[in-house]
């Protein structure tokens, strides 16, 4: 009997004998959904006026942090950018070749012109090497924090070289 | 013993591990290895979602995520694809590829930062606009103008 007991105790898997819930060891789904539980806390906190609590003005920057925060300010620029470049395609009445020479004879100077080819290509390359390096987590490798640091400093120097290297010889 | 019949005819998928864990049981020793390398099994079968009590779990946010890394992939393949066979079939790849990542990309963005039911409605319908737009419009200059693959090279040669 006591043999019983302990075997139901120990492994009960129906939610249809709720008195033997303290015995759960194996987690049965919630009955919210993850979108409703933040949906919940936000609401209650807007309600309440809370403020909120100091984070990136008080914690200490590290090179991870900034990198993702560039990489998310990389991608949302150049999504951007393109999507002003298809907004443009579609308004503006001549074509392509036409605004570009446009541009060509404001004689911006080589200077500027590398200036800005660099914006763009600086942004590219960032963002497909840190890419890169995303999907190397995503495959669950190199999450130790000497590995990421040194993932890190390999695509922040290969970036610099490649966009350097796209606007110097190409 | 009658409660096990009890709890077979509620939940039939259950009573096989009940017995299999007694067995277990009845060998404390041996029991006790086993144990803990069944235990991740039993987990395994408890959290399947196909015939348990509490109901089913939708696939759709995993299918997101798994579609997402797809999409990353292919755009990365596009880059030198474009630089060495450029044409309308790289083109209009780029159009969808780059349109879906940034579509995505901004989708998680949002998320993290706007909260509400009703503000996150609106910037998701905002960026549906603004994504069926950046689409069309680079449609419109693969079919109309020189394409992309063309205009990054125009765009390097100055």
């Amino acid at each position: 009997m006591a043999f019983l007991l302990r075997t139901l105790a120990r492994q009960s898997t129906c939610l249809s004998r709720p008195q033997l819930g303290v015995f759960y060891r194996h987690a049965v789904p919630m009955g919210t959904t993850a979108k409703e539980e933040m949906n919940k806390f936000w609401a209650k906190n807007n309600k309440l006026n809370r403020p909120m609590s100091p984070h990136i003005t008080v914690y200490q920057w590290s090179v991870p942090m900034m990198m993702s925060i560039t990489h998310r300010v990389t991608g949302v620029g150049l999504s951007g950018g393109i999507s002003a470049f298809a907004l443009l395609a579609l308004v503006l009445p001549g074509n392509y070749p036409y605004y570009l020479d446009l541009i060509h004879s404001l004689s911006i100077g080589p200077a500027l012109l590398g200036l800005a080819k660099l914006g763009i290509a600086f942004p590219v390359s960032y963002h497909t090497l840190n890419g890169i390096r995303h999907l190397f987590w995503d495959s669950g490798k190199g999450f130790t924090i000497p590995e990421v640091y040194r993932s890190g400093y390999v695509v922040i120097a290969l970036s610099i070289l490649t966009s350097i290297a796209a606007v110097a010889y190409m | 013993m009658a409660a096990i019949v009890r709890i077979s005819s509620v939940c039939h998928r259950g009573v096989k591990l009940l017995f299999y864990r007694s067995a277990l049981l009845a060998r404390p020793l041996v029991g006790q290895q086993k144990d803990q390398d069944l235990s991740y099994l039993l987990t395994a079968r408890i959290h399947g979602s196909s015939s348990l009590c509490a109901g089913s779990v939708s696939k759709a946010a995993s299918l997101h995520w798994t579609g997402e890394r797809v999409v990353s992939v292919l755009l990365l393949a596009m880059g030198p694809a474009a630089y060495l066979f450029p044409g309308p079939a790289i083109d209009y790849s780029l159009a969808a590829a780059l349109t879906l990542h940034g579509h995505w990309g901004i989708g998680q963005v949002l998320t993290d930062y706007v909260h509400g039911e009703p503000k996150i409605k609106m910037a998701n319908a905002g960026l549906f606009l603004l994504s069926t737009v950046t689409f069309a419009g680079l449609c419109y200059f693969n079919y109309n103008d020189v394409g992309i693959c063309k205009a990054v090279a125009l765009l390097w040669s100055k």
